[in-house]
């Protein structure tokens, strides 16, 4: 994984004493809360609904051992023993002192970590596959790639007062597992005729209020144009995006309202201006970048197929772990073991300091020092010899966190909702810890196979809900919450959003709901190889609604 | 109050004036013209000397015919978060070549200036009180570390093609 070299330790160490002499002011009342917002966004940090909220960045995902602890270690100081793994790659803590924060955020820095950019309107983290460097089928490692972008986007002078908030995602298989397509900025990795590395570019997606899929506005950008390209993009949205309404702001509406034809002329004229400036990349700095990247040495363990197939027979409950949790790996004596934040009636996303360190524990014995975020809020460990995969388990088992759900109808993202965010109109957490327990029987969710189930607390969204197979958004009406229902959508390489299906339901009637759809689902499908997702792509909405709501929603 | 800043210090007689409907140029004093106002005046006459004010709206590129014609740029920020006079002054700069003064107006805060300092801006109209105490003091909150190429004239940083290092103060 990438090291700081000397720039970036100074570069970080001088960002958090910036920082540190910003909070001093606001702290003697020089700097009024209006002109400090920004910049504390800039710098990870929220006012939320009972207190600041920490937000650090896990740039593409990626961590070490000795990172995971120094979170542990933050947990523990600075906060309530506790963190909530995001669905954008980040850690929140939520509940640091204000004063006390440059002190975590000078703790970070010392792991080679920080909070810059994971909130304000400037480029957030840049997010990536979390299988990167170890999925079979990976066209190449797109944490290279996000890591310039990382760098070139930290501070920029230019960019770091957008009209909204700026994402972008990057991926390198075939899988589309970093949702690029709703990002603002969307890059997957190809490989042209020539064997040549290049990105097909895709612009104006998002979820929010106003749920959009991105545009592919090139089909081949050439490698050494990642930042110039970036600019033109980001400059045409820096000046044309709309700054009279902040629910308008978003480059997903530029896009809409311009038409893809003329912002692609227009990136594409302020791109004629930049491909041959300083910001053309040279090959051999991507390459350098990239050696960071290599994939450890992996050792021959063939061992691990006869072992692995003993101890499935032995155990049951391991057996349908590795079944779940545990994904084909590039390299045939390793697989990419998913951590799930999402025990049955757990809050998903959620880990403890004690639960921390022992998955760097884990990592650092048995996966070669690298734990990856993913988007669905899970931990993983991308390279894991088969013939260790038992210990790993029992090392998941001792600190509960070895649910077999992966990918399951209790693997359940989440936003933090009512409980603890400013934003939200209805809960989010204990819905989420509902549905876990209804549908928490091993046997069942096997019956049910691959289904997305994605909780928003509120429009903006966080919980991903307009992609999820079922997504649920709670709204407000009257006083009390009521949750809309979607179905159908996905934030994969087929890219779709969910379908409102009807009236909203009271808090104590969704988990019926679900269930409802979800045998509707189990009579209508083909076989169990066809998953809820293709099967509601193939009958549509009309068999859910008859379920719901009776025959009278026939007519409608 | 409000008063003129460059990194040499604080500017006394600035001529240049935001004309209003209560406030007008006199005597010394030369007014910054509105993007069409400048248009217009320079196609009418062969004046030289001129000063223009960048709203965020405008289209910065209109300028270039005029470029030479032109003293002083001022680019608006008619509250700090609003970012778009940080493209003007890039695209000013470095797709126009301009080279004359260049002036952040408006909600300029201590915070900004240095992000502003790295796009182009080579002079400020600050009323903050704290941005004038904090540039009294010249106690800016800069960070000598970047990451990406921009206007001003820095070293190339250690490593990659896309860094940079601020000079050290002569």
């Amino acid at each position: 994984m990438y090291r700081y070299d000397e720039f970036d330790h100074a570069f970080v160490s001088e960002r958090v004493e910036q920082f540190r002499d910003q909070v001093q002011r606001r702290l003697a009342g020089e700097l009024a809360e209006d002109a400090f917002k920004p910049l504390r966004l800039m710098n990870g940090v929220y006012l939320q609904l009972h207190a600041y909220m920490l937000r650090i960045a896990i740039p593409y995902g990626t961590l070490s051992a000795r990172q995971m602890r120094m979170l542990a270690h933050i947990a523990r100081t600075y906060d309530r023993g506790y963190g909530h793994f995001t669905t954008r790659q980040n850690l929140q803590f939520n509940w640091p002192k204000l004063s006390e924060i440059p002190d975590a955020l000078a703790d970070l820095a010392s792991v080679e970590m920080h909070a810059l950019q994971t909130s304000g309107n400037c480029i957030r983290n840049v997010t990536a596959d979390h299988f990167a460097g170890a999925a079979a089928d990976e066209i190449a490692d797109p944490r290279p790639y996000a890591e310039i972008l990382r760098q070139w986007s930290s501070v920029h002078p230019e960019f770091s007062f957008l009209p909204r908030k700026f994402k972008i995602a990057v991926t390198g298989a075939e899988r589309d597992r970093a949702a690029i397509q709703v990002h603002d900025i969307g890059l997957h990795l190809k490989k042209n005729d020539k064997g040549e590395i290049g990105f097909a570019v895709y612009v104006g997606g998002g979820q929010g209020r106003t749920p959009m899929i991105a545009k592919l506005i090139r089909d081949f950008l050439p490698e050494e144009d990642l930042l110039s390209y970036t600019t033109a993009i980001v400059r045409v949205y820096n000046l044309h995006g709309r700054r009279d309404n902040k629910y308008k702001a978003r480059i997903k509406i530029l896009v809409h309202e311009t038409g893809t034809e003329e912002l692609t002329r227009q990136v594409e004229a302020e791109f004629a201006s930049l491909r041959d400036s300083e910001l053309k990349l040279p090959e051999q700095d991507v390459e350098a970048i990239a050696a960071y990247f290599a994939p450890p040495a992996l050792p021959q363990r063939a061992e691990g197929w006869e072992n692995l197939a003993r101890w499935k027979k032995a155990d049951l409950a391991f057996a349908r772990w590795v079944q779940q949790n545990v994904q084909p790996h590039k390299n045939p004596d390793y697989g990419m073991v998913t951590i799930s934040l999402k025990p049955i009636g757990g809050i998903p996303g959620d880990a403890t300091d004690a639960q921390m360190d022992a998955i760097a524990d884990l990592a650092e014995e048995y996966a070669f020092d690298e734990i990856r975020v993913s988007h669905e809020q899970n931990l993983i460990l991308p390279h894991v010899a088969l013939a260790d995969l038992e210990a790993v388990y029992r090392g998941l088992v001792a600190i509960d966190l070895a649910e077999a759900n992966a990918g399951l109808i209790t693997d359940i993202i989440a936003c933090p909702g009512l409980d603890y965010c400013a934003l939200a109109n209805a809960r989010s957490i204990p819905l989420a810890q509902e549905i876990s327990r209804r549908f928490g029987s091993s046997e069942r969710q096997a019956e049910i196979g691959e289904l997305k189930i994605k909780i928003s607390g509120c429009i903006n969204a966080c919980g991903h809900h307009h992609v999820g197979h079922i997504g649920l958004l709670g709204v407000e009406k009257k006083g009390a919450e009521l949750y809309q229902i979607t179905l159908g959508g996905s934030g994969d390489e087929h890219t779709s959003i969910g379908e409102i299906i009807g009236r909203g339901f009271e808090p104590d009637r969704v988990t019926d709901a679900i269930e409802t759809i979800v045998d509707t689902y189990l009579g209508l499908r083909l076989d169990p190889s066809e998953i809820f997702l293709a099967a509601y792509r193939r009958v549509g909405p009309q068999p859910f609604k008859t379920a719901l709501y009776g025959a009278a929603a026939e007519a409608a | 109050m409000t008063k003129i800043w460059r990194e040499t210090g604080f500017v006394d007689n600035d001529p240049w004036v935001i004309e209003t409907d209560e406030v007008k140029a006199t005597g010394e004093q030369k007014p910054l013209l509105s993007l069409d106002e400048l248009i217009a005046k320079a196609d009418e006459s062969n004046d030289v000397g001129l000063g223009v004010l960048i709203k965020p709206a405008d289209d910065v590129r209109r300028l270039e015919p005029y470029l030479y014609r032109l003293e002083i740029v001022a680019v608006a920020f008619p509250a700090f978060n609003d970012g778009r006079a940080f493209s003007h002054a890039s695209l000013l700069r470095q797709r126009l070549g301009y080279t004359n003064e260049l002036r952040a107006v408006g909600d300029v805060l201590i915070d900004q200036v240095p992000l502003m300092q790295r796009v182009g801006i080579d002079s400020f109209a600050v009323s903050n009180a704290t941005a004038l105490k904090r540039l009294a003091e010249n106690r800016l909150p800069a960070i000598p570390h970047h990451y990406q190429p921009a206007v001003r004239d820095a070293e190339a940083g250690k490593g990659y093609s896309w860094r940079r290092q601020a000079k050290p103060a002569a």
